[in-house]
């Protein structure tokens, strides 16, 4: 008998889906608020129960699905950057008539993220991964009457999909060769992909369908204009959250399934980590935007989560693990903070073009005391200032390097990471140095208590990363079998 | 168990959190100066409990903070450490009082100021690495603030400059961490960022290659915070941009982090690296270059400002020096410099900001005769000129002598050449506060009066306390030489 109640939080979400899209249809678009209650209330559930049960470890379902610390943190950071996305979106959608479809989208988004994180079977992982990429596609097109949102969407749906056949195409070649798609099975028959010339093209096709994904460099190029296109919320989620899906899964299906080819991966991640950063890096000093500066930045945190595919010892896995869960809250934190200069700026003038421009950030710290303080703290976090969440993750990642003594890797991220501070202090410039043009504004609720959420979430880790430090090195473990 | 040192650290902390929530300036600078006495008493306290005779550390505490990484929450102090906290609790009460009269957006500025003091005595109190690095990074975003909000025209740039060099070094540093981190991690199996722990399982470190490695990363990060030329572009820029209580804090408090990373961590180590004597020379070296290529520079500075900033870096060149000879009493002589030096770049810095202040120019040819119109400052400023190039009585003198005396049985030829630098700074201090306090008043600087009563109560105050430790050192050098000779006889024990 399985024990479904390690699948909670996945029903849970499921059913109040299911729940908001049926209501949706019974309500007015004035009283539509209420979804976006639901939804975060679901999700709360979902983030409890799966908190409750960090330290089991079990297959179900004729072992396609995992309950393991790793599946479990994962499971952490999607469901904490949705509930993030949801409560501030309880404002964005006011009055839409789409809400219910909304949270709907975001919450079945959630759930394909979910079963990639416990995914033990290459199939159950392309369905999460599916899952989970159309109801983002619909999502970055949310805004109908925008061009800029249909573009981003088109071209996320385009790039997404083409990932997904390589993937596919992939995962059809190390069946061929193991006569499996069971993760364990495939490690125990690796033997046979690794003799074979098809072992290296099956590497580079999931490599490159996971990097779509994780937006590493080559395979970055949708992420600039997606991240900036789509409405802020969205972008949040997809930077924050449905990034680390290509993450997980990559950790699921090199880490153990191909382990045996470890060689080869980790030249090809040394490579990719240190172009995604570098590019990332560089290419953001000259944003005006500040969307696309944090979509590049995004990309060049990408690049140092890489680096735990190239160290690959507990510490690395452990720092890039870490990782994910800080940069969760930073990106999350980061672009709600853009949403709401959004909303300010549209407020003072319905017709604003380029909301998103880096002058509309002057002088925030008159205008929005709050959000401009965490705007600070998310800046330095990703560019790794302590004592925040993204300092502790470096601190990890970066020494993890030091141990097995590629030191040329660290002097690489060390200074990438100095590099990076440059733009983020430039936005720091803007809000506390440059004139406010405008007078003061409150901030919307919803996009408040989110924004101090995902505070709250930088700095807990930061200042007591113990449980959090932890719980990484637990699900590393998972991976060093 | 005593909670002192933790206190002295969230004191200023949480001060700075009140303050920023003030409504006027009256009330953002009667919050920050109460939080900041609150630091000075506990350091005085300190002093007063203190055990000189002994080099271990005293008033320890010691939590586990991430038990996976082996990261402690340890703070205490010893002979190195005690004086320069109570320096910092001396310095920063005072730039408040001086500052007394800053308008411009008050709150942020006192609260920037008191966490700039949090992280200060944070670095000057931790033993652990980890804890150590927080801090370290955490005073440089306060100095960020202070200078590209209350600076000169030219703010922005020299901010960011001053940011970006700081962190890059402290980057290398945190590289050097890692190394000692891992490298006694793999050896004993238990994983710590104890200070303590890390320097004395260091010598066990097999290779010679890895030992000097982490050595030099180490060095990098401190000789670029004290700055050592030739890494020391950084500071006239931030020092003439940074607004007086900038300039003041940074030149007696954050430049001391460095010299502070050398005797707490350097030297310790210094005696197990591959070739003690290549790095001593490297050491010796720098800390000749920069008294003497400072003390050149200061010489051909127009502005007050500016030369008063080189001047610390001439000064920052003993400390190196006193510390390479590797002699007990070299050794403290440095340590007091530090001290000493904080005490006296007070003054001249805040000389310099009321002269700027009042007569609206810094540049030395401008000036002339103000002795006429401001004769407190002018006793006040002559008091740090003359206390910084040297004369005896004073506690510049004491420091200076040490360091020059006792480095001489060790590193002869390099004293030598540093004694060179003495001619060039009585020359350079002589010569600016000739042409600009003394001699015709200049017509064209316009209506002048002297500083302010809250001016003169912070610099007289400062003064005073460079006269008393002057005529007697004892108080601070004592616990210092007890903890240089320790450091000196780990040489012994290396055969060196």
């Amino acid at each position: 008998m399985e024990n479904y109640m390690l699948l909670a939080p996945e029903i849970i979400l499921a059913l109040v889906g299911l729940t908001i899209l049926l209501t949706g249809l019974f309500i007015g678009t004035n009283n539509k608020n209420i979804l976006g209650y639901i939804a975060s209330a679901g999700l709360i559930a979902a983030l409890c129960l799966t908190i409750s049960n960090i330290s089991v470890n079990e297959t179900m379902f004729y072992g396609t699905i995992t309950i393991d610390a790793l599946s479990q943190f994962f499971k952490i950071v999607f469901i904490s950057v949705s509930l993030l996305v949801a409560i501030a979106s309880i404002k964005y959608t006011e009055g839409n008539k789409s809400t219910d479809e909304f949270f709907t989208l975001l919450l079945f988004s959630t759930i394909g993220m979910m079963v990639v994180a416990s995914a033990n079977d290459l199939i159950t992982l392309f369905i999460g991964f599916e899952l989970a990429s159309l109801c983002t596609y619909a999502l970055a097109g949310f805004e109908k009457n925008n061009p800029k949102s249909i573009e981003a969407s088109m071209k996320y749906f385009i790039i997404g999909s083409l990932s997904s056949a390589l993937m596919l195409f992939g995962i059809s070649f190390v069946y061929g060769m193991t006569g499996t798609t069971s993760i364990p099975g495939i490690a125990e028959n690796a033997g046979a992909l690794a003799a074979s010339p098809i072992g290296l093209i099956a590497v580079v096709m999931l490599i490159a369908g996971f990097g779509f994904k994780m937006a590493l460099v080559p395979f970055h190029m949708w992420a600039p204009d997606t991240y900036q296109g789509a409405p802020t919320v969205v972008s949040a989620l997809l930077a924050a959250g449905s990034k680390k899906m290509g993450f997980v899964a990559a950790f699921r299906v090199l880490v153990i399934a191909l382990a045996v080819l470890s060689p080869t991966w980790q030249t090809a991640f040394a490579a990719l980590a240190i172009i995604t950063m570098t590019l990332g890096n560089v290419v953001a000093i000259s944003q005006t935007s500040v969307k696309r500066m944090l979509a590049y930045s995004s990309v060049a945190q990408a690049g140092y989560i890489a680096m735990a595919f190239v160290v690959m010892t507990p510490m690395a896995l452990a720092g890039g693990i870490l990782y994910t869960l800080s940069h969760a809250f930073m990106k999350t934190g980061a672009f709600l903070v853009v949403a709401v200069v959004g909303y300010m700026v549209l407020s003072d003038n319905k017709n604003a073009k380029d909301i998103d421009h880096l002058d509309n950030f002057k002088g925030l710290a008159k205008r929005m005391p709050i959000t401009a303080f965490a705007m600070m703290v998310f800046v330095f976090a990703l560019s790794g200032i302590p004592p925040t969440a993204g300092y502790v993750s470096k601190f990890i990642l970066f020494s993890s390097t030091i141990e097995s003594g590629l030191v040329w890797l660290a002097v690489i991220a060390i200074l990438n990471s100095a590099l990076s501070l440059y733009y983020y202090a430039r936005i720091v410039k803007y809000m506390y140095f440059l004139p406010a043009s405008g007078g003061k504004v409150s901030e919307p609720l919803p996009y408040a208590i989110a924004i101090i959420l995902a505070l709250a979430g930088v700095l807990v880790i930061g200042i007591w990363p113990e449980p959090f430090v932890y719980w990484a090195m637990e699900a590393a473990k998972v991976l060093m079998i | 168990m005593t909670y002192i040192v933790s206190l002295m650290i969230l004191v200023p902390l949480i001060g700075a959190v009140l303050t920023l929530l003030t409504q006027t300036k009256e009330q953002a600078r009667s919050i920050a100066l109460v939080s900041s006495l609150a630091p000075l008493v506990g350091a005085l306290y300190m002093m007063m409990q203190f055990n000189s005779l002994t080099p271990a550390m005293q008033f320890v505490e010691s939590f586990d903070w991430i038990p996976s990484l082996g990261v402690k929450y340890m703070v205490g102090v010893d002979g190195i450490a005690m004086p320069l906290v109570l320096l910092a609790a001396i310095v920063v009460p005072a730039t408040i009082i001086y500052s007394w009269g800053e308008s411009k957006d008050a709150n942020q500025f006192f609260a920037l100021i008191l966490a700039l003091q949090a992280g200060v005595m944070g670095v000057f109190t931790s033993l652990d690495f980890f804890l150590f690095y927080i801090f370290w990074e955490l005073t440089l975003i306060p100095m960020y603030f202070l200078i590209s909000i209350w600076g000169g025209p030219k703010k922005e740039y020299a901010a960011i400059k001053f940011f970006i060099y700081t962190h890059v070094a402290s980057l290398v540093m945190l590289l050097g961490i890692f190394a000692i981190y891992f490298a006694v991690w793999a050896q004993t199996g238990i994983p710590s960022f104890e200070i303590p722990y890390l320097l004395e399982q260091f010598q066990f470190l097999e290779s010679s290659m890895l030992r000097d490695s982490i050595f030099l990363a180490m060095l990098f990060g401190f000789i670029v915070k004290m700055p050592a030329v030739p890494f020391h572009t950084w500071l006239p820029d931030a020092h003439v941009e940074a607004p007086t209580a900038g300039s003041v804090l940074l030149a007696a408090v954050l430049l001391k982090m460095g010299g502070y990373g050398l005797f707490r961590v350097m030297l310790p180590m210094l005696p197990f690296t591959g070739s003690p004597d290549l790095m001593i020379s490297i050491l010796a070296f720098i800390g000749v270059l920069s008294i003497l290529y400072g003390a050149m520079l200061a010489l051909a500075q127009t502005d007050l400002k500016k030369m008063v900033a080189y001047s610390s870096i001439s000064h920052m060149g003993y400390v190196t020096l006193g510390a390479a000879a590797l002699v007990p009493l070299s050794v403290s002589g440095a340590m007091f410099q530090q001290f000493s030096h904080g005490l006296i770049t007070c003054l001249l810095f805040m000389s310099c900001g009321a002269i700027q202040h009042i007569a609206g120019t810094r540049v030395i040819a401008e000036l002339g005769g103000l002795g006429q119109k401001m004769p407190k400052l002018t006793v006040l400023m002559l008091f740090g000129f003359m206390a910084s190039l040297g004369l005896p009585g004073l506690s510049g003198f004491i420091a200076e002598f040490m360091i020059l005396t006792f480095a001489y049985i060790t590193l002869p030829g390099y004293v030598l050449l540093a004694l060179l630098g003495i001619v060039v700074t009585a020359g350079y201090h002589l010569w600016a506060i000739q042409r600009s306090m003394f001699g015709v008043l200049n017509d064209k600087l316009g209506h002048l009066h002297d500083i302010t009563n809250y001016e003169t109560l912070s610099m007289g105050i400062l003064a005073l306390l460079v006269l008393y430790f002057g005529l007697n050192p004892s108080p601070v050098l004592d616990m210092m030489t007890t903890n240089a000779e320790q450091i000196v006889s780990l040489m012994a024990l290396a055969g060196v």
